[in-house]
């Protein structure tokens, strides 16, 4: 079974007397344990895509089945349950809470997790959470306190804290300088292939999509091209996901 | 929700980062919750302040008399409903329904008073010596079938020695009766009144000279003091319950008396006094703390002595009563339960409907209104105004009450008005906190967050803010009412739960004022709200 399944989605919007469609038709199925990243250009049509794969947006016309469960119509409520439980978000720009420790900066997506677990167990999850990003040692700094690398980092174990079955990075590197963002990247392939975390990253840059086992190519909302990458670990830039950004 | 103990510290959080706006709206909450508790303070304040003095004045005091004095009234005028009665029998030859033929008057028998004097006066003025000490003293007062219709009675009612003036009808039963059977009475006292010789011994050495004193005497029962709101007692205590049920020889003083007796401001309490060959013990002095009624010879109050109506009837022999004193509880209901008075007292005294009261029940107002006026105007005042038992003091009352809620109501509309702006201040920092934290609550949202989550954490806000403004003002409100209670001599009464009602008003703006900021931030759309940085 996929973990994410989108049967013939389409989206699309009012925008003033126009009607845009983001979303023209889009059919993929993302199997457990893949690294997919989806590359588009601005406009293309990806944010609408990463807003609906994160449940934050629902299709106007189509199916889409998360482990196996029709999301297409759930109510605001419910679709907050399952990015609660399911979903584990990376921002591009981090989205810490300022004023507020890394640890507590984890513990937020437990705190809306019902039943809500006891102080000390949310703490102890964030910690490690944070121990497994190896920052054990910054657990009670602020974000100002840290750099964009760490940032991100504690950004990402937010995501995980609560052990969901899908990582949703939207441009996760777009606020970094390339040797961090190499970093943040492995650390995102080191979960996949440790813990068997299925990740779906959405840029506009080719580098960063060399990174994932297999790049979807969107353009004015359809998929033009499903690449698999081979061992899909970059040492650079895949040429031929270079070539299909580029297209 | 979110765990409570986060929620809170999230919601500190958040205000702290608006410090000053926080503060100011939370200063328009605690002037408007100071408003409305000072407001609060201040007319209930005057409403007891009111009543006080009302009920000092005696407004809910009704005086009941053995006998009745009542002055014919011209033909064809009416009085007070229930009082219309023929004072003679319709026929002289029937008997009223409490006459029991075969019962012979149960007469006590007269008592023989060893050591008392008879006093015994020659034509031409002249005291002569006691032929012999003792005398007897008989009482016919207790014959059950007494029936006061005199054939003249209709011509000499109104003189105090026909019949029906002179009659000793009351009894510490009916008291106890009223205070058990009509509902709305506070205190029902009984009461006899005589005229006294208070002598105060010469000392066993012989250094003073013995000291009499004639006053009035009143039996009377513990409850008096509480009756008489104006009294307070400069030295010991007034007669209790135990005094009265074991008709003890105890004696309370009136100020005058005791000044005449012992001295300006001596404790005359422990000391012993002699009254008809008795010794009594001084227990306690009453005066006045109403600086306009000050005690003066002949008052009736003050040159008087209180000794237990047990004790009096024990020493001279009697069964009945000159007087039963009743209050009411609230001084707008005298009139309506002096008629119910009316009515206990005519069927325990078996009065049929065409024979008039033995006995006169009066409110105090309608005693006050005859006295102190001069006789020309108490006359023009009695004649013209029928009705002038149901308009003083009782009407003045509830005008003053009225006047009163007016000026009330003029304060919670300031202090509503002060508590309005006070939310709207609360409702700005909110809608203030929503657009600085919208990419916060879109992340919340993104990682989770119900509508509900968001929701209350705004609210919370609120209260938690405004409710911090609630018990400041509070604190604010007990202040300044008892500050103007001090500076302006205004009267406040302040109470626990009027602190409580103002936190909880507070809460409750909070939470109001809250509502549309929270609504708002719940409604968040995530995508919008993340991008919002």
């Amino acid at each position: 079974m996929p973990v994410i399944s989108f049967q013939n989605l389409k989206k699309s919007y009012a925008l003033g007397e126009n009607t845009v469609h983001a979303l023209r038709g889009v059919s993929l199925d993302i199997e457990a344990g893949e690294f997919v990243t989806i590359i588009g250009p601005s406009g293309s049509g990806k944010s609408t895509m990463m807003h609906i794969l994160g449940c934050l947006d629902r299709p106007t016309e189509g199916r889409y089945l998360l482990n196996g469960n029709d999301v297409s119509d759930l109510s605001r409520d419910e679709l907050a349950e399952v990015r609660n439980k399911q979903i584990g978000f990376v921002f591009q720009g981090f989205n810490l809470l300022p004023r507020t420790t890394a640890a507590e900066n984890v513990e937020v997506p437990l705190l809306y997790c019902r039943p809500v677990k006891p102080t000390a167990q949310r703490r102890a999850a964030s910690i490690a959470a944070l121990e497994m990003l190896g920052l054990g040692e910054r657990t009670d700094h602020l974000p100002n306190q840290l750099s964009g690398g760490q940032q991100q980092r504690v950004a990402i174990a937010r995501a995980l804290v609560n052990e969901p079955t899908l990582i949703l990075a939207d441009e996760p590197t777009g606020n970094l300088d390339s040797k961090t963002s190499a970093e943040v990247m492995r650390t995102l392939q080191d979960l996949r292939e440790r813990r068997g975390i299925t990740i779906v990253l959405i840029t506009h840059d080719a580098e960063v999509a060399s990174y994932g086992t297999r790049t979807v190519a969107i353009r004015d909302g359809l998929i033009v091209s499903d690449v698999r990458n081979a061992g899909g670990n970059a040492v650079g830039a895949s040429p031929r996901a270079a070539a299909i950004a580029t297209a | 929700m979110l765990p409570v103990r986060h929620a809170i510290e999230l919601s500190f959080k958040a205000l702290r980062r608006n410090r000053l706006q926080t503060f100011l709206a939370m200063l328009g909450v605690t002037v408007g919750v100071g408003a409305l508790v000072t407001s609060i303070a201040l007319g209930r304040g005057a409403q007891d302040a009111i009543n006080d003095q009302l009920r000092a004045a005696g407004a809910n005091v009704i005086m009941i008399t053995a006998g009745n004095y009542q002055v014919q009234r011209p033909e064809g005028t009416l009085g007070p409903p229930g009082h219309e009665a023929t004072l003679r029998r319709a026929d002289p030859n029937v008997m009223p329904a409490s006459y029991r033929l075969n019962e012979r008057p149960a007469l006590r028998p007269a008592v023989w008073y060893r050591d008392a004097t008879p006093a015994v006066w020659s034509d031409s003025g002249d005291l002569f010596p006691p032929a012999a000490a003792g005398m007897w003293k008989a009482h016919y007062e207790d014959d059950p079938n007494a029936v006061h219709d005199h054939p003249t009675a209709k011509e000499r009612l109104g003189d105090s020695m026909a019949g029906l003036g002179a009659a000793a009808t009351l009894t510490r039963e009916d008291a106890e009766a009223i205070r058990t059977q009509v509902p709305g009475i506070q205190f029902a006292t009984s009461g006899v009144h005589e005229n006294a010789r208070i002598l105060l011994p010469a000392t066993s050495s012989g250094s003073e000279k013995p000291k009499q004193w004639f006053t009035r005497l009143h039996g009377t029962e513990s409850e008096l003091p509480q009756i008489r709101r104006g009294w307070t007692l400069t030295h010991g205590k007034f007669l209790s319950k135990r005094h009265v049920e074991q008709a003890a020889r105890v004696m309370v003083l009136g100020k005058w008396v005791a000044d005449r007796l012992f001295g300006e401001n001596v404790d005359p309490t422990g000391k012993q006094v002699v009254l008809w060959n008795q010794p009594f013990e001084v227990i306690g002095v009453v005066s006045s703390r109403i600086w306009a009624v000050q005690p003066a010879a002949g008052d009736d109050q003050f040159d008087a002595v209180y000794v237990p109506v047990s004790t009096v009837h024990e020493l001279l022999n009697l069964s009945k009563l000159n007087s039963i004193t009743v209050t009411t509880e609230s001084a707008g209901e005298t009139t309506r339960i002096a008629g119910e008075l009316v009515k206990l007292l005519r069927e325990r005294h078996g009065i049929t409907d065409q024979m008039p009261d033995d006995f006169t029940v009066k409110t105090q107002a309608q005693q006050l209104l005859g006295k102190g006026l001069p006789p020309d105007l108490a006359r023009v005042v009695a004649g013209n105004m029928q009705s002038v038992d149901t308009l003083t003091i009782e009407q003045l009352s509830q005008s003053l009450s009225r006047a009163n809620w007016t000026m009330l109501a003029l304060l919670a509309g300031v202090a509503t008005v002060s508590l309005l702006v006070g939310g709207i201040g609360v409702m700005n920092v909110l809608l203030l906190s929503v657009t600085q934290r919208t990419g916060e609550v879109g992340l919340r949202i993104a990682l989770g967050a119900r509508r509900s989550d968001v929701a209350t954490q705004f609210i919370l806000e609120a209260v938690l803010l405004s409710t911090i403004g609630g018990v400041l003002g509070g604190l604010l409100g007990l202040l300044a009412s008892s500050g103007l209670e001090k500076i302006f001599q205004w009267s406040a009464t302040v109470s626990p739960s009027l602190v409580v009602l103002a936190v909880a008003v507070a809460g409750v703006l909070g939470a109001v004022s809250g509502a549309y900021p929270a609504n708002r931030a719940a409604g968040l759309d995530p995508i919008q709200a993340l991008r919002h940085e």
